[in-house]
């Protein structure tokens, strides 16, 4: 992910803007995708609810942002409130989490969709001097400033965090999937009733899987909050779950590389439509179509996802393996 | 013969320390419904230290319902399950299962994405150093914790002739290794009683002998006490010390193999069940 000179380059060309957003999108998305993942991916429940954790994160963030603006220095105060954010998701995790992970499938995606949707709601009809209600909460700047000059280099700069973020996410799940707590996760999720009969305590597994994934989604939305400075309700619809759903799906369930590449495919495409000519506009109107249209088409032929629990380089060597016309060995488990 | 006397021998001595050494594993009268269904009734199991009992009757007699009750997969209506000199009763699944309570699947329950390593991994017992931040940091505790287990692990696939299959997908496993990797799932809980739920279902007789002599050794080397489900009676009579047997919920006898065969009600119950 490294090569600062060539990021530099594109992002002062004339392109830089473009690709410097681009980029810091991706890896807002890559962290929610892979927080979505431990607990649709691994976890194997099917939670709907992930857009109300990324707000909870976005506007915890901005809440203590605007409150500590100016009383501490601004990285303290942009670390701080990242740790509240996650904390503030954390929360909201437990909360629908306990009651909830009793449900299945069908049962838990609603309950977790209707929590995502009650959260954007109380946000949006909250009082105005709190959260900034419909009109959105403007988050200051405490990393730099930002003007007309510096808008370059503050979108480098969350580049490179995002960047950061994103591989030390991955690092942490991949770890954490690797280890007698992530077999615990991963057996309960494969079958409940075996675990339980084989010492494993499920709902403690599927607690610590939920808390997780809701976690590192506000620790997403706090980055996200900073990085736009100013947020509203809005942003935070379910059509935004769907992304990110499409993102975990599009990667495979329980892949951490085809997450963060699916991420950037599906951001790529996005945000390319929009430069698109009015003459073909309707490409880019029908976006909530053609998403949910991918989605169907995938849960109908690769249901595990493009990748299924592949890694990237289990592909690769796969792909090796059957060019040097070795008997592939089928699909590593994570 | 040899089998036969060699059990008597220790029956023998079982029934000689009952008064001393209380029973590892009871059921005191337990009993099931589902609505108007009784699917067990008031039915009592006892299990000496070391013994190796079958748990026999037709179709749908109950015998996996027990075994539910028993590893608290399901809650009793009525009767107490105790353990170790403790009422578990009230205790859930994966709380009798870390007291050393271990059961196998009539239908084969492995985690079907994990590999056959990982399956064995996920149920031994993690030493210290294995915690979420030890694991993701990659500390030096969690390597050592980690190398231990998987040490362990691998130590009991040998033993069960699993070596070679250690990295595929427990789904990709043939069907008899399937059945022998639930075993060595099972005893990485390190147990004291082992529920074997029809081990050798599916199995050829050449299988079946070679699982049996498995059964016996490991019993001897584990000192386990294991109590079997088996359709399959020449399994059950050739390994078994004691056998109850159970029809339409409720216990119709128990006793030696040789009496129990000869036992009017088995017969009547197996013949008129017309299940065999």
């Amino acid at each position: 992910m490294g090569g600062g000179a060539p990021l530099l380059a594109i992002a002062l060309g004339p392109e830089g803007y473009w690709w410097a957003n681009l980029l810091v999108l991706v890896s807002v998305y890559s962290l929610l995708g892979l927080s979505l993942n431990l607990i649709n991916g691994y976890g194997r429940m099917f939670s709907l609810g992930h857009h109300g954790f990324w707000a909870l994160g976005a506007y915890g963030a901005g809440w203590l942002t605007v409150a500590l603006a100016g009383t501490l220095p601004g990285p303290l105060v942009f670390v701080l409130s990242c740790l509240f954010a996650m904390g503030v998701a954390a929360a909201g995790g437990l909360v629908i989490g306990l009651p909830c992970l009793r449900l299945r499938g069908d049962y838990l995606a609603i309950a977790t969709l209707g929590f995502g949707e009650i959260v954007r709601i109380a946000i949006q009809n909250s009082p105005r001097e709190l959260l900034g209600g419909a009109e959105g909460l403007t988050v200051p700047r405490v990393l730099m400033e930002v003007g007309p000059e510096t808008r370059a280099a503050y979108r480098l700069l969350f580049v490179g965090l995002g960047l950061v973020l994103v591989v030390l996410v991955a690092a942490a799940i991949r770890n954490y999937v690797r280890s007698a707590r992530g077999r615990a996760m991963l057996a309960t999720a494969q079958d409940e009733v075996a675990a339980g009969l084989l010492g494993i305590d499920p709902t403690r597994s599927k607690v610590a899987a939920f808390l997780m994934g809701s976690t590192l989604a506000g620790l997403a939305g706090a980055v996200y909050a900073h990085y736009q400075g100013n947020i509203t309700p809005l942003e935070f619809g379910f059509m935004e779950m769907v992304k990110i759903f499409l993102i975990v799906v599009l990667g495979g369930l329980g892949s951490i590389s085809g997450c963060v590449l699916a991420a950037f495919v599906l951001l790529f495409v996005e945000q390319w439509l929009g430069r698109l000519p009015d003459s073909v506009g309707w490409v880019k109107e029908w976006w909530q179509v053609e998403y949910a249209l991918v989605l169907v088409l995938l849960m109908i032929f690769r249901p595990r996802g493009l990748l299924g629990p592949r890694e990237l380089t289990d592909v690769w060597r796969a792909w090796r393996g059957r060019r040097a016309a070795a008997p592939g060995r089928g699909g590593g488990a994570p | 013969m040899a089998r036969l006397a060699r059990a008597a021998g220790r029956g023998a001595g079982a029934r000689g320390g009952r008064a001393v050494s209380p029973p590892l594993f009871e059921t005191r009268a337990v009993t099931k419904r589902y609505g108007g269904l009784t699917a067990v009734r008031a039915v009592s199991v006892r299990l000496e230290p070391g013994e190796l009992v079958g748990l026999i009757g037709p179709n749908g007699a109950g015998k996996t319902t027990l075994f539910n009750l028993i590893t608290g997969a399901d809650t009793v209506s009525e009767g107490r399950v105790w353990f170790a000199g403790r009422d578990v009763t009230a205790l859930k699944d994966y709380q009798r299962a870390r007291l050393g309570m271990a059961r196998t699947f009539q239908n084969i329950r492995l985690w079907p994405d994990m590999s056959a390593l990982d399956n064995v991994r996920a149920v031994l017992a993690p030493g210290p150093g294995s915690g979420a931040v030890a694991a993701v940091l990659r500390l030096p505790a969690f390597r050592r914790s980690e190398a231990a287990l998987t040490a362990r692990a691998e130590a009991l696939l040998d033993r069960l002739g699993l070596r070679a299959h250690a990295d595929a997908r427990s789904v990709d496993l043939p069907y008899g290794e399937q059945r022998k990797l639930e075993i060595c799932r099972a005893l990485a809980l390190e147990p004291r009683l082992l529920l074997l739920d029809e081990p050798a279902a599916g199995m050829n007789p050449a299988e079946k002998a070679a699982l049996m002599a498995t059964v016996e050794e490991l019993r001897r080397e584990r000192n386990l006490t294991i109590l079997v489900i088996e359709h399959d009676m020449k399994f059950v009579m050739g390994i078994c010390e004691r056998i109850y047997v159970l029809d339409h919920g409720e216990e119709i006898a128990h006793g030696r193999p040789d009496e129990v065969r000869a036992d009017p009600k088995v017969i009547e119950a197996y013949l008129g069940g017309g299940a065999c």
